[in-house]
């Protein structure tokens, strides 16, 4: 039985058995390898993707439980061929070095900044509890995503 | 040339499509009809193999082809073939490979992985380098003798699989005088899982002959050369070309799968991938290894150092892989730092029933200069010195000779150290902790040494004005072919850096690289390149000055023209003259090649080193304030400063990332990350849920200064950053918890139970019987073995 899933806006129909966990469906039957599958068990959060705003580590998640569901990876990110202000922020931080770890981060943090734009330091680092990056030491991530958080309290503030 | 290139914070080019999600990854790849594989490991430590039965894997659906060891008699290893692909006879450590499957799918190929039947007798495990060297041990290579030798006359017996000596004047007399206080310190250390977040992966496909193999590998050039030796083919007829890479830190140094990949992909005439599981790199990724050290000291009541010796176990696992070569570093990380009288060290790498290790970040410097600096605070103590006075007077400075007899030039750890006191005085004041918590700082020093190694580049210059370098580099992460290496190349030529194009690594594209590590690849590839920018430049002047009717001697490459000194408007775009060229000469290229024969050690100083010069050192000043809390044991670290020995910062803002981040991969180690072994043989850690590597809740910002003006041979002055930033870590964490707790901390990590042992005087000694009480009883052929 073929179900149905948003995926970045557009309704796709999955041919996968409902226990596929969720990041199989979109790498191997969606092509949308950006979300990573570093562990496969729910702690390195490479694969966190969105899934009705929230975050959520798409290795755990059996794809039939998406079912009629709103899914963001980091592909969405960005309108056109833009960069959002997370990514934005990131580039001009230099945060990025081997990049396996980001698109499970910029999803983490996009769900953090579009519920709380104001979301403080020890938020950030709250929210970045379940994403590994074995690269960077976090600091420019952490750096980026407050001011792309102070990017979007600006009044004319786009989306994270 | 124009000086702006350099120093400047300039942007990744692989950033964006990083941060889109849009970069392919070896992970990432697929081929039309790509078939997946899957390994069969051994489940024991150790076990004659009575049987191997490929045939009901043969029989499972979905399956293409089955491979074992009959199908890659080929031996590896660096001084002797003691690794076959496939468990040969023996199965020596839990994880290694038996057998190998394709499949068109990878739940097929691992279930037909599973029905293949194994039959071992199973022999007894030797699972720590105290049980390898007991006198009765069982060999883990009973039949060494049989296997090719690469290195003929290296110093191995029993489990000992390798042995590199440096002695240097009389240390028995510099123990034996009635002025000098003798300190003797006892250090133990875990293993190191790399964990880059991509683990080892690859496509193979055999086509025209040849297996082109796309690989996530910092080494291309020694995937091509051991895949070939291990299938028994040609090298050149083996192509390796490598996507971006997800994170190596040495574990990619190595081969990888390629060559099980290769035999599938031939066997089935299908491409074939192939890729580790977390838990297939937590139980086989080649971890920094565990190790056992004794340090022992003859210092006058001046605080001067006039005899050391040294003895360094690192255990190598299974098989003997880098270790060989790795033993020959001690030399130089647990030498170094010091003004020494007679120094004498031997550093052993034993064989026991465990994974192999191999290569992580400056290696087997994390812990030698952990041992080191422990070792010099507790010098200070028993003379009644300051640790940072003492530092000061005994650092290495201009003229000082080195362990193995080499002269170093310039004063570089003195001045850093000073530069530390700035750095510190700089910092941001916080509160005094008031919370019944102990308070420790400490301040350690630390020395590594690039090994430059031959690199190649060709510079091609375009006819729109662009140039593109292509080499044998790889871009792990480190950002050094993204950034250094276009900044130095539009720096040789006069062009922007982003027209600069940079080849992907590509062994058919490509003249011979070591591979990335070590902190090598600025200074050789851009070595390599500045000379191939030589050659262009000489071309395009030679052009230009018939286009300008100017002397070659009277030009100048600035902004992407060519023009007459002194006189700027006579000026000519580099893609005229490029174009002018493709008609007059033929379209403009250079080739340049880089090594170094590097400074050799004093005749008759070292045995068993595969390195015997000392290419560059690179200097790092660490500083680490902790607090200890006496009721949990739980360390955390308030504040790390470093000063980094960069030769000449080429992109400061990238050095600066690699220097966070090699701190915090340093605090890991030095805090919570272990592999530890059961008496079963089995790696404990068998994913993130046990092996806890550090996040964003545990690190804080590093404050750095970058040390620029030391001697160095890398283009520009330049010296590698990024791989000794974490070599000071577990020395600075573990003299603060000592300094912080006034205990002796002998190993690492400190974990909250073991700093509560610590605090209990429960940790004040660390026996280690298997090292003997006289140093010359731990050689080979003098001593028991
Ligand atoms: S792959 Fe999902 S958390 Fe690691
Ligand atoms: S950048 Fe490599 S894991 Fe984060």
């Amino acid at each position: 039985m073929a179900m149905q899933i948003t995926v970045n806006g557009e309704a796709r129909t999955i041919a996968a058995a409902p226990l596929t966990p969720l990041v199989e469906v979109l790498r191997e039957e969606l092509f949308l390898t950006g979300a990573k599958q570093a562990c496969s068990e729910g702690f390195c959060g490479a694969c966190t993707v969105l899934v009705d705003d929230q975050p959520v580590a798409s290795c755990l998640l059996p794809v039939g439980l998406a079912e009629g569901r709103a899914v963001r990876t980091v592909e969405s990110l960005g309108a056109g061929n833009g960069l959002s202000p997370l990514q934005a922020a990131m580039l001009e931080q230099d945060a990025v070095q081997c990049g396996m770890c980001f698109p499970g981060i910029l999803m983490a943090l996009t769900g953090l900044l579009e519920r709380r734009p104001d979301a403080s330091e020890a938020d950030i680092r709250t929210a970045l509890a379940g994403n590994i990056c074995r690269c960077t030491g976090y600091e420019r991530i952490i750096a980026a995503a407050l001011a792309a958080g102070a990017a979007l309290r600006q009044p004319e503030g786009a989306t994270p | 040339m124009n000086a702006s290139m350099i120093g400047l914070d300039l942007p990744r080019r692989d950033a964006t499509d990083k941060l889109r999600g849009q970069t392919r990854y070896t992970v990432d790849r697929a081929r039309p009809g790509m078939l997946h594989a899957a390994l069969r490991r051994a489940e024991v430590p150790a076990g004659r193999i009575v049987r191997v039965d490929l045939e009901p894997a043969r029989r499972m659906p979905g399956v293409r082809a089955v491979v074992g060891s009959a199908d890659a008699p080929g031996r590896s290893g660096m001084v002797a073939g003691d690794q076959t692909l496939f468990a040969t006879g023996e199965v020596r450590f839990v994880g290694e490979p038996i057998a190998a499957v394709a499949a068109d799918t990878a739940e097929q190929a691992r279930a037909a992985a599973a029905a293949i039947v194994v039959e071992l007798e199973p022999l007894p495990p030797v699972l720590t380098m105290a049980e390898a060297l007991a006198p009765d041990a069982p060999l883990v290579h009973p039949d060494w003798r049989d296997y090719p030798q690469f290195v003929p006359g290296g110093q191995r017996a029993g489990n000992v699989a390798w042995e590199a000596t440096v002695v240097r004047d009389d240390v028995a007399a510099a123990f034996a005088r009635p002025d000098v206080t003798v300190v003797e310190s006892t250090f133990r250390v875990g293993r190191q899982n790399q964990a880059s977040l991509e683990p080892r992966a690859c496509v193979v496909t055999f086509e025209d002959g040849r297996f082109l193999i796309e690989t996530s590998t910092q080494a291309p050039w020694t995937v091509r050369d051991t895949t070939a030796s291990l299938l028994g083919v040609r090298p050149a007829d083996v192509r390796v070309v490598v996507p971006a890479v997800g994170g190596g830190f040495g574990l990619k140094f190595a081969f990888g799968l390629e060559p099980f990949a290769a035999l599938l992909a031939r066997a089935s005439g299908r491409s074939v991938r192939l890729a580790n599981s977390r838990r297939d790199e937590m139980l086989t990724a080649l971890c920094r290894e565990n190790a056992e050290i004794r340090i022992r000291s003859a210092v006058t009541a001046s605080g001067e150092i006039v005899g050391r010796e040294a003895v360094v176990l690192m255990d190598c696992g299974a098989y003997g892989g880098e270790q060989p070569f790795l033993a020959s570093m001690t030399a130089h990380t647990l030498g170094g730092s010091y003004r020494l009288g007679a120094v004498r060290l031997v550093s052993r790498a034993i064989y026991t029933n465990t994974p192999p290790t191999g290569a992580f970040r400056a290696c087997n410097g994390t812990y030698n200069v952990f041992a080191l600096e422990r070792h010099t605070d507790e010098i200070c103590q028993a003379v009644g010195m300051d640790p940072v006075e003492f530092r000061k007077r005994n650092v290495i400075g201009d003229g000082a000779i080195g362990a193995t007899g080499q002269v170093f030039e310039g004063d570089v750890l003195g001045p850093m150290l000073d530069r530390m006191a700035a750095l510190r005085a700089k910092s941001r004041k916080r509160p005094a902790v008031s919370d019944g918590r102990l308070v420790g700082r400490a301040t350690v020093v630390g020395t590594w040494f690039i090994l430059v190694g031959p690199s190649a580049a060709t510079v091609n210059l375009n006819p729109d004005g662009t140039a593109t370098v292509v080499t044998s580099g790889v871009e792990i992460g480190s950002g050094a072919m993204v950034q250094a290496l276009p900044q130095i190349v539009a720096h040789s030529l006069g062009l922007r850096p982003e027209d600069v194009v940079v080849r992907q690594a590509d062994t058919d594209a490509a003249g011979y690289d070591v591979g990335v590590g070590g902190g090598r690849t600025t200074v050789s590839l851009g070595a390599a390149s500045v000379a191939a920018c030589q050659e262009v430049r000489k071309k395009l002047l030679q052009i230009a000055s018939d286009m300008l009717e100017a002397a070659p001697d009277d030009l100048v490459l600035e902004a992407g023209h060519v023009q007459v000194v002194g006189a700027p408007q006579l000026k000519v775009s580099i893609a005229a003259v490029a174009q002018r060229a493709q008609a007059v000469t033929g379209p403009i290229s250079g080739s340049g090649a880089f090594t170094a024969p590097g400074t050799a050690s004093r005749p008759g100083c070292t045995a068993g080193h595969l390195v015997d010069a000392l290419d560059l050192p690179v200097f790092a000043v660490h500083e680490c304030e902790v607090a200890v809390d006496p009721e949990t044991g739980q360390v955390e670290v308030l504040a790390y400063r470093v000063v980094q020995d960069v030769g000449r910062a080429i992109n400061p803002r990238a050095i600066g990332g690699q220097i966070q981040g090699g701190v915090v991969q340093g605090l890991g180690y030095a805090l919570h990350e272990e592999v530890t072994i059961g008496t079963d043989g089995q790696v404990r850690q068998q994913g993130f849920e046990t092996y806890r590597v550090p996040l964003a809740q545990d690190v804080v910002p590093v404050e750095i200064d970058l040390y620029e003006g030391a001697p160095s041979i890398g283009p520009l002055g330049t010296k590698g950053a990024g791989e000794v930033p974490i070599l000071n870590v577990a020395a600075a964490v573990a003299c603060a918890v000592a300094n912080a707790t006034g205990r002796p901390v002998r190993e690492i990590p400190l974990t909250p139970p073991r700093v509560l042992e610590l605090l209990d005087g429960a940790a004040d000694e660390l026996p280690l019987p298997h090292i003997k009480a006289r140093w010359e009883d731990n050689l080979l052929g003098t001593g028991a073995g």
